[in-house]
């Protein structure tokens, strides 16, 4: 039963994101792209919140953002890009399917810790 | 960091003559040529080695005759097809006269009496591309700012940007991803060497036995996407790639050789980078490679614009 689900292709990021998450009392579980995000989202339904990356195989994070406001008709869980990417269009696609937040790379773990555990609790 | 706004390229100078040495060594001085020079019968081992040549500087009587100069450059020519290597004749500017073999050998020819001409020589065929003054200083920059993010405990020494004719691949791991905008479309290269990655991250957070070399590709390969990723906020942003048909060309790797072929005779765009933890003395070489084999169009080249109001500082949350 995990409150929160980190979605990126890299395992660094999922193992450095994670970690820390976990060291400060969250409980995570990972995904690899956005196709295995949706699998474990719907193998789970206690995840409040899910941080996920925007570039990956398979089914990228947007588009996943997408399905689960749309197919999957969620719309409590709270959604987080953590990404590479900053282009004002990118953040109003995000805006527009859902997106809560948007964090660019690298992971800074003490500047969002507070309202990660808000957002969960 | 220091980064010199003129480009560099790396020439390897096999010539004997001591009569044009100093005006060969002043002209490399002139013009951004950092002149390497090699003992007689070492020539092949440092091809060998020396991956970072813009070209070759070639004397017809290298080696005491025209004919083992010959000799000698069909063979580098031979190891290393893609170096552009200019000659330096007595009498002629130009390839004429020499066998028909032995003229496709050479890329251009000059005179030690008109050095003007052997400038021109190297504009067009070592710094054949020019690029803007603001792209060399942003990617030392964004590509530093990354690589302290990633090893915070480690010293990162910025070298000068220099330009490479080779096509030779450095240590063991590369990465590649793509570039597309309105103004340049290609590749950036990441090439470095796993052993002193794997020494300088610690060999058991890698993964463990067995496991080590897939935790420094995925860390390569995240290296990678936020540099590419700085790349394209810094000076692509939303805009559309050019426009025309999207080609591709084929990429060709040879594992043996150690070669990769952008399917052009554009030169890379290098960027040297060196780790290193000042604790135990241990460093890492990291090379960033541009190569813009699809399009180059730099007068078309920008940097995005922001407003300040609307910057978020890196790894902090903006809520919607």
């Amino acid at each position: 039963m995990a409150q929160i689900l980190v979605v990126d292709d890299s395992s660094t990021v999922r193992d450095e994101v994670s970690g820390f998450l976990k060291s400060n009392g969250l409980e995570v579980v990972t995904a690899v792209d956005g196709k295995d995000g949706l699998a474990k989202l719907k193998a789970d339904p206690s995840i409040k919140l899910v941080v996920a990356d925007v570039n990956m195989p398979n089914m990228d994070g947007l588009t996943m953002v997408e399905k689960i406001r749309g197919e999957l008709a969620n719309s409590r869980i709270h959604l987080i890009m953590l990404t590479t990417e900053s282009s004002p269009n990118m953040k109003e696609r995000g805006k527009a399917a859902g997106v809560k937040g948007w964090i660019v790379k690298p992971f800074k773990g003490a500047a969002v810790l507070e309202t990660f555990k808000k957002l969960v609790a | 960091m220091s980064v010199n706004d003129k480009l560099v390229s790396k020439i390897l100078v096999l010539d004997d003559s001591a009569e044009h040495a100093s005006r060969i060594k002043a002209f490399c001085d002139d013009n951004n040529l950092v002149a390497l020079k090699v003992r007689k019968g070492a020539v092949m081992s440092v091809l060998r080695t020396n991956i970072d040549l813009g070209g070759i500087l070639y004397s017809e009587d290298y080696g005491g005759s025209q004919e083992e100069s010959a000799r000698i450059a069909l063979e580098i020519h031979g190891a290393r097809p893609e170096l552009p290597i200019i000659l330096r004749r007595d009498a002629l500017a130009n390839l004429a006269g020499l066998s028909e073999g032995g003229a496709d050998l050479y890329c251009a020819a000059y005179v030690a009496s008109d050095m003007d001409a052997l400038r021109k020589v190297i504009d067009e065929f070592i710094f054949c591309l020019t690029y803007p003054n603001a792209l060399l200083r942003g990617i030392s920059e964004l590509t530093e700012s990354v690589l302290a993010g990633q090893f915070k405990t480690l010293r990162i020494s910025v070298h000068t940007p220099y330009i490479v004719h080779d096509r030779v691949i450095f240590g063991e791991l590369l990465s590649l991803i793509q570039l597309e905008s309105a103004w340049c479309r290609g590749y950036m290269m990441l090439q470095t060497e796993e052993g002193p990655l794997l020494d300088l991250i610690g060999r058991e957070s890698a993964g463990g036995t067995g496991s080590n070399f897939r935790g420094v590709n995925d860390l390569l390969s995240e290296i990678t996407n936020l540099i590419w990723g700085s790349f394209k906020n810094r000076y692509i942003g939303d805009g559309k790639c050019s426009s025309g048909p999207q080609v591709q060309v084929p990429l060709v790797i040879n594992h043996k050789h150690k070669y990769i072929s952008f399917g052009t005779e554009n030169p890379q765009l290098c960027f040297r980078y060196t780790l290193t933890d000042e604790g135990t003395g241990r460093s890492l070489t990291l090379y960033e490679r541009f190569i813009f084999n699809l399009n180059w169009s730099p007068d078309e080249f920008s940097e995005v614009t922001h407003d300040v109001a609307d910057l978020v500082d890196s790894g902090e949350l903006e809520l919607f």
